[in-house]
């Protein structure tokens, strides 16, 4: 392939004629030293660099415009951000390659690297000759994305649609791979097929919250399986929205499941938990399949063990896994666990706690799963509680949130999750005892990536992403909050400046009025969760504001709910089980150590 | 030619700093990144290393002092020097960081202290080795210190 045909085929800015050539790099590194030999060799392979040492900054820089750069080489280790987070958030927000830098090349944290969604991982010191290639990862991503658009477009049915898609994450990669290969010839012919032609530079698509829930309202419909993007469009029906986005959303999606599913695991794993529930749910949000061992204390319905195994795709989303799981599963559940826990007030929760308590199989499995009905849940608490099924819909939302928190801090997994959660009032409460240990766990990033969650944080950019599609427009305002907050508040203050910003910025960008309501709702809810966070941090306009806020929300979330649902979900389910664990137990810190110590791990789910 | 005799002595200290095991290929790589629009890019870099990793150098000094020790905050501080350090090529400097990570995973007190002498020895050692490296190459002129074979 030449570089003008991918100049041409991907559309890209006027760079792409003489691609490699100028294109744009985006270097951060809190380390000078390392960032000035960067930025050096980076001119030497005649990129057009832009070099930061504030992961902040260059998130900043991203939101602001996401069109002014086509790479992204981050540090792992940095003070202010977690490299992964920023993984994370930039992938989901933003859909940029983010490749990885680090002095270590401990194949577990290139491993890390990769199930956060990063390109590459580059180990220090750098040479020259590894620059001149990163260019590839540029290409590939845009070859892959239209042959995977191309893809769906070629496949008709959509049971062989859903047969592809459905598949894991990993062999719907190798088809985009293979397509990318055998298509590559064809593109120029076949460019047509897709809504927008491949020729032409696609838009970027934002992931509202309110457009995420009603994806995930859609694939819960469908059933994870047969989630085909051409069911799911038709679905969803959105104008605009092609099947190449909803696709590529659906590949996210998927890895996000996964990843949850995978931290629900490692979550269980380390349960030992002295509350089985508390367990559960962590097994429930992230791991599936560890509901099974966790519902031993017959608490957890094994259903939902199970369907969050297969939900548990999304790979990004999974960096919470804790988190995300909480918020595939079904914000629902989560919410009832959460604010049980949390709140203990909450006892219609007990409902809920399903996720983590067998409570009524069907309905657990729905919770925890994505796919499953999560408005079941949201009837159901909304028949118990309000407030729990209010925290579904701001699981929705806030699952981007918490994607963003939750990568941020570790132990806040359960916090956060209740955080989120706290949309309801009982939530609040609890969140804020947890709160305060958040705060010292928590990383800025957190909130961060959920308003940004589109690319950032892998876990809570699985979550945020698709909350941040939204919540892009309302990044800025996070952006702000999230910076004075994330330090101190963590914990709640993350999702609260995220799940405000994103929420208000999902509201403002598209609150319809209806029950679509996530746009609505979540804003509501934003603004709850803010609120909640923000008490921690300080920032946050009032905490206990948001409780009543929060109420009021939730019910409209509960109106959107039923999409939004999982979205929700997820921000709170993770939040939940994060915020839980935390509390719950002890030994949960390890696992907050998974949740809490990539902030990501909330946006990452997304 | 007392240009000439001069050049030698450049290339000559340059040759003996690799050979001691001062320096290894990064070094190279930063004198392969300068060229004429970047005359004095690997004397910016080392200066920008020196006067950075001096925080750490306190940072991790800070940390030896407290007790009980806090190893991974230690490991922390210590992974970030030592990125710093390879970065520029210091190789000696970078092997007693290894030594230093490898007693704090061991949560050895003793060893982590002793090593950070060794690395601050290192470290010193270094300094004045390039600075009178960087300024024997200054007067020479801005012609190639020295070709790129060691």
């Amino acid at each position: 392939m030449t570089v003008e045909e991918f100049g041409g085929s991907v559309g890209v800015s006027n760079e792409i004629d003489r691609f490699p050539i100028g294109m744009r790099v985006l270097a951060v590194d809190d380390d000078p030293t390392c960032l000035k030999l960067l930025d050096c060799l980076l001119r030497k392979c005649q990129y057009q660099v832009t070099t930061t040492n504030q992961a902040r900054t260059a998130l900043n820089m991203l939101r602001e415009n996401r069109n002014r750069f086509d790479l992204v080489i981050s540090d792992v280790h940095m003070p202010d951000m977690d490299g992964f987070k920023l993984l994370e958030l930039v992938g989901l927000e933003m859909d940029l390659p983010v490749i990885m830098l680090s002095g270590n090349s401990d194949p577990k944290l290139v491993m890390k690297g990769i199930t956060h969604g990063a390109c590459d991982y580059l180990v220090k010191p750098v040479r020259l000759e590894e620059l001149r290639n990163i260019w590839q990862h540029v290409i590939r991503r845009k070859v892959e994305s239209k042959s995977q658009s191309k893809s769906n477009n070629n496949q008709e049915k959509p049971n062989h649609e859903g047969g592809q898609e459905a598949g894991s994450g990993d062999p719907n990669g190798k088809v985009n791979r293979k397509r990318k290969d055998e298509d590559f010839e064809d593109f120029e012919d076949n460019g047509n097929e897709d809504d927008d032609p491949s020729t032409q530079k696609k838009p970027r698509v934002v992931w509202s919250i309110d457009l995420h829930r009603k994806f995930v309202a859609a694939v819960n419909q469908l059933g994870i399986e047969k989630a085909v993007p051409k069911r799911i469009l038709d679905l969803m029906n959105v104008e605009g929205l092609t099947r190449e986005n909803v696709a590529s959303h659906l590949q996210k999606y998927r890895l996000y499941l996964k990843r949850i599913s995978q931290q629900a695991n490692m979550v269980v794993a380390f349960g030992g938990s002295k509350d089985v529930s508390s367990y559960m749910r962590m097994s429930s949000l992230g791991g599936l399949g560890d509901f099974h061992s966790l519902s031993g204390s017959g608490r957890l319905p094994n259903a939902q063990l199970s369907s969050y195994s297969s939900s548990g795709m999304l790979g990004r989303l999974n960096s919470a896994t804790g988190m995300t799981l909480h918020s595939l599963t079904a914000p629902t559940l989560i919410q009832p666990t959460h604010t049980q826990n949390l709140t203990g007030s909450v006892s219609s929760l007990n409902k809920f706690q399903p996720v983590v308590l067998p409570t009524p199989p069907n309905h657990q499995p729905t919770n925890l799963f994505q796919g499953i009905p999560t408005s079941f849940d949201l009837g159901q608490l909304q028949q118990n509680n309000k407030p729990n099924t209010q925290l579904p819909d701001f699981n929705t939302i806030d699952e981007s949130r918490f994607f963003n928190s939750s990568s941020t801090f570790p132990t806040l997994g359960s916090q956060s999750c209740l955080n989120l959660v706290s949309s309801s009032s009982t939530f609040l409460d609890v969140p804020h005892p947890m709160g305060d240990n958040f705060h010292d766990q928590l990383p800025p990033h957190s909130s961060l990536n959920y308003g940004h969650a589109s690319s950032n944080n892998t876990i809570t950019n699985t979550m945020t992403g698709f909350g941040s599609s939204i919540t892009s427009t309302l990044s800025v305002p996070l952006e702000g909050q999230s910076q004075s907050q994330r330090h101190v508040q963590y914990g709640k203050q993350s999702y609260g400046q995220y799940s405000s910003n994103t929420f208000s910025a999902l509201a403002a960008a598209a609150s319809p009025p209806n029950g679509g309501g996530l746009g609505g709702p979540v804003s509501q809810s934003n603004d709850q969760i803010c609120g909640v966070y923000n008490r921690s941090n300080g920032n946050g306009p009032l905490p206990m504001q948001m409780n009543k806020q929060t109420h009021k929300s939730n019910t409209k979330l509960k109106m959107g709910s039923g999409e939004n649902y999982l979205p929700s979900g997820y921000d709170s389910l993770d939040d939940l089980m994060n915020g839980m664990m935390k509390r719950e137990q002890d030994p949960m810190i390890v696992m907050d150590g998974e949740f809490g110590f990539d902030p990501y791990s909330f946006g990452s789910c997304i | 030619m007392e240009r000439n005799q001069m050049h030698t002595q450049v290339a000559n200290t340059r040759k003996s700093l690799f050979d001691q095991g001062y320096l290894d290929d990064q070094f190279i790589q930063l004198e392969e990144l300068q060229d004429s629009s970047n005359p004095n890019f690997v004397e910016e870099v080392v200066t920008l290393y020196y006067r950075d990793s001096a925080r750490f150098l306190s940072n991790l000094d800070q940390a030896l002092e407290k007790r009980p020790l806090d190893f991974s905050k230690l490991d922390n501080l210590m992974h970030q020097f030592k990125g710093s350090s390879t970065s520029i090529g210091a190789k000696k400097v970078k092997t007693e960081c290894t030594h230093f990570r490898n007693y704090c995973s061991a949560r050895n007190a003793e060893g982590c202290k002793r090593t950070f002498q060794n690395v601050k020895k290192e470290y010193t050692t270094l300094r004045k080795k390039l600075e009178a490296y960087f300024q024997m190459s200054r007067q020479v002129g801005p012609v190639e210190t020295a070709c790129q074979a060691r």
